[in-house]
C-alpha cells in the first residue's frame, strides 16, 4: 500500500530519530563499536557494555526525546496560542519558576527527587500565577497573557541570581548547570515519555480548531471554535508539557522556539501535521545533542544546552535565509 | 633650594620606601610581585578562608582584622568581621579598615577589584599554593611579614617534614587506581595538578582521571566505569556518603566488589593549608585500608 504522502514526512522523522537514538546509545566516552552495541541490545556482550549500555545511556537517550519532543510541542503550542512567533516554552515564565524551586532545593542542599520535585512545583506555581493574573479584572487576550507572562518571568530571573549570588562557590557549578540545561540529572525517561504521549493524544485532534485559532481568535469564533476553553487549555497542556521536560533536564533552551518553525518552514503551517512532527524532531534534535555534548570533549562533559544552541542558531538561520 | 638641610631631608623622603627595601622586609608573592613593609603588618585583612587559616597558622591570628565570609577555621576566625565573599569584596569596608596588609587569593578574588586596593596604596600579598611547598613557603611568608619570622619557618619546617615522611613510608607502596568524587551532580573530579591528586599520589595512589587537561573536569559515570578505580573517595559530611552509596549499582567496579568507598572528613583535604598534612595522612590510612580490601 502507497503511504499518503501527508503522513510521508513523520515517517522520515520516525526513522531518523531511531538512528538518532541508536547513535547515541553506541557512542560516548568508552567506545563500543557498533557491532558490539547491537549485540548487547538482543541481549548479549560483557557485563561492562551491558551496563554502559542499558543502565546508562539508554535511559539518558530516552529521557533526551522525552524532553526535546516535550519542549517542541510545547512550543508549537506557545506559538499558537499567543499569535507570536517568539514565543517559546519558556516566555510565560515557567522555567523561571522552575528554576528557583530547584536552586532552593540545591541551596538548601538537597539532590536527586527533592530537587526535580521542587523544580515542578516552581513550574506549577509559575503556572497558576501567570495564569491567575492574566484573568485581571478587564477580559482575558493573548497580549495580556503575553504581558502577564514576560513580566512574571522577569521576576523570577531577579529571584534567580539573587540566590546565584548568595549561594556559596562550591555549590555553584551544580545550579549553573541546571539553568543551562543538563540530562545528567534525568533519573528515569518514563514520566516524560507517558505525559508527552498522553498529552499529545490529548492535542492531536485539535489540530483543525489549532489551525483556525492560529488565524486570530475572532475568526476562530466566527467558525464556531470556542475560543476560551481552547485556548486555556492549550495554556495548561503546554505547561503540563514544559514543567515536565524542565524537571528532567533544566531549562534546556532554543529546542521549543525553533523546531516548530524549523518545520514550519519546511513541511507549511499546518497544526495537524506539525505537533506530531515536533514531537519527532524535538526528540531527535534532543537526543543529537546530548551525544555531542557526551562526546565532544570525552571523558568531560558539557551541557546539552549550549549544543542545542550551537546546532540549533546556524540551521535556523539557513532556514530563514532560504524561505521566501 | 636655599637650605642645604631641607633638601637632604627632601632627598631622604624620596629614599625613605627604598630604604626600607633595604631592610628587608619584602617578600615575592605568587604573582611575582615584591611586598615590602616598612614594619610588620598590624592590621591585615584576608580574603579567602584559606588565606585567613594560613595567618593563623602564622602566628598572625591577633593581627587579623577581617576576613572573607566562610572563613570558619580556626573557630576564632569566625567571630572577626567579614569584608564580602571572596569574589564579590566590599571594597569600602576594606578601605575603612585602614589595613597595612591585605592577603589575597589567585584563584578566588578578581584581580580587578584588588588592583584599586593597592592603587590606594594598601599593600596586597597574593597567594596561590598548588604545591605543598608552596603552602610551606605562605606561612614562612605571612610569617615574616607580620612580624614572627621564627615561628613561621618552624611551622613550615614541621609540615615540610611530616610530608615527607608520608612520601617515604608509602613511596613502595602497593598503587591503588582512585577515583576522587568532589560533586555528585554534576559529576566532578580533579586532575593531577589539584593539591587532593598530590595528595592521592603521595600516599602510593594513582588518580584515574589525573591526565584530563582541566584542574576541575566535569565528567561521565561512563568514564568511570571505564576506567575501573580500585578505590572511590569523597570528602565532606555524611550527607555525601549517598554519593558513594550510589556506585554499589555497579556490581563490576573493583573499588564496589572490595567495598571500596570511602568518606574522608570535611575540610581537611579542601583548603592548601597546614591541615593538609593531617588529610594527607587520614588519606594514606585510607588508601592502606583500600589496599588490604583488594
Amino acid at each position: 500500500m502507497p503511504i499518503s504522502s501527508p503522513h510521508k514526512p513523520l515517517l522520515v522523522l520516525l526513522l531518523a530519530g531511531f538512528l538518532a537514538a541508536l547513535l547515541s546509545v553506541s557512542i560516548g566516552s568508552t567506545t563500543i563499536g557498533f557491532e558490539d552495541t547491537l549485540r548487547v541490545i538482543t541481549g548479549s556482550g560483557t557485563e561492562l557494555q551491558q551496563t554502559l549500555i542499558l543502565e546508562l545511556r539508554l535511559p539518558r537517550t530516552l529521557s533526551a526525546f522525552a524532553t526535546g519532543g516535550l519542549l517542541a510541542v510545547a512550543g508549537a503550542l506557545m506559538q499558537v496560542l499567543l499569535r507570536n512567533p517568539l514565543a517559546d516554552p519558556y516566555v510565560l515564565g515557567l522555567s523561571g519558576g522552575a528554576a528557583v524551586g530547584a536552586l532552593l532545593a540545591m541551596l538548601a542542599g538537597a539532590a536527586g527527587f527533592l530537587v526535580s520535585g521542587s523544580a515542578f512545583a516552581g513550574a506549577m506555581l509559575a503556572t497558576l500565577l501567570v495564569f491567575g493574573l492574566a484573568h485581571g479584572s478587564g477580559s482575558w487576550t493573548p497580549s495580556r497573557l503575553l504581558l502577564t507572562g514576560v513580566v512574571v518571568a522577569a521576576g523570577w530571573g531577579a529571584v534567580i541570581t539573587l540566590i546565584l549570588a548568595m549561594t556559596p562557590a562550591s555549590r555553584l557549578p551544580g545550579m549553573l548547570y541546571w539553568l543551562m540545561g543538563d540530562l545528567s540529572h534525568a533519573a528515569t525517561p518514563w514520566p516524560g515519555l507517558i505525559i508527552l504521549v498522553l498529552v499529545c493524544l490529548m492535542v492531536f485532534p485539535l489540530g483543525r480548531a489549532l489551525n483556525v485559532l492560529a488565524r486570530g481568535s475572532l475568526q476562530a469564533a466566527a467558525l464556531g471554535v470556542s475560543v476560551r476553553p481552547l485556548e486555556w487549555s492549550i495554556y495548561l497542556m503546554a505547561s503540563l508539557l514544559t514543567a515536565t521536560a524542565v524537571t528532567m533536564a533544566g531549562s534546556v533552551g532554543f529546542v521549543g522556539l525553533v523546531v516548530p518553525h524549523m518545520l514550519r518552514l519546511v513541511l507549511g503551517n499546518d497544526q495537524r501535521l506539525i505537533l506530531p512532527a515536533c514531537a519527532l524532531a524535538g526528540g531527535t534534535l534532543l537526543v543529537l545533542a546530548d551525544t555531542l555534548a557526551r562526546v565532544v570533549i570525552a571523558p568531560e562533559q558539557l551541557p546539552v544546552g549550549v549544543i542545542t544552541a550551537l546546532i540549533g542558531v546556524p540551521t535556523f538561520l539557513y532556514l530563514l535565509y532560504r524561505s521566501r | 633650594m636655599k637650605h642645604p638641610g631641607l633638601a637632604a631631608l627632601y632627598v631622604l623622603s624620596l629614599l625613605a620606601p627604598l630604604l626600607a627595601q633595604a631592610e628587608g622586609h619584602c617578600v615575592s608573592d605568587a604573582l611575582d610581585q615584591s611586598v615590602c613593609l616598612a614594619e610588620p603588618a598590624r592590621r591585615v585583612v584576608s580574603l579567602s578562608p584559606g588565606a585567613t587559616e594560613l595567618l593563623f597558622s602564622a602566628g598572625a591570628g591577633d593581627r587579623v582584622v577581617a576576613v572573607s565570609a566562610w572563613s570558619d577555621y580556626p573557630a576564632e576566625a569566625a567571630e572577626l568581621p567579614q569584608v564580602g565573599d571572596s569574589n564579590r569584596l566590599d571594597l569600602e569596608a576594606i578601605v575603612s579598615l585602614a589595613p597595612d596588609l591585605v592577603v589575597a587569593w589567585v584563584d578566588g578574588n578578581s584581580r580587578s577589584q584588588l588592583e584599586r586596593l593597592s592603587g590606594l596604596g594598601i599593600p596586597v600579598f597574593w597567594l596561590a599554593p598548588r604545591t605543598f611547598d608552596d603552602i610551606a613557603v605562605a606561612v614562612s611568608d605571612l610569617a615574616f611579614l607580620t612580624g614572627s619570622p621564627e615561628l613561621g619557618a618552624e611551622r613550615a619546617e614541621v609540615f615540610r617534614a611530616e610530608m615527607a615522611t608520608l612520601n617515604a613510608q608509602y613511596a613502595d607502596a602497593r598503587p591503588v587506581k582512585v577515583f576522587y568524587q568532589i560533586w555528585d551532580q554534576p559529576l566532578m573530579t580533579v586532575n593531577r595538578n589539584e593539591l587532593i591528586s598530590k595528595a592521592i599520589t603521595l600516599c602510593g595512589g594513582v588518580n584515574v582521571f589525573g591526565d584530563l587537561p582541566r584542574l576541575v573536569p566535569r565528567i561521565s559515570r561512563e568514564a568511570v566505569l571505564e576506567a575501573n578505580p580500585e578505590a572511590i573517595i569523597t570528602a565532606g559530611s555524611s550527607d555525601n556518603r549517598q554519593w558513594l552509596e550510589a556506585w554499589r549499582e555497579f556490581s563490576g567496579l573493583a573499588a564496589v566488589a572490595a567495598d571500596n568507598l570511602f568518606l574522608e572528613p570535611p575540610d581537611l583535604l579542601a583548603r592548601p593549608t597546614l591541615r593538609m598534612a593531617d588529610g594527607a595522612r587520614h588519606l594514606c590510612q585510607t588508601l592502606e585500608q583500600a589496599r588490604a580490601n583488594l
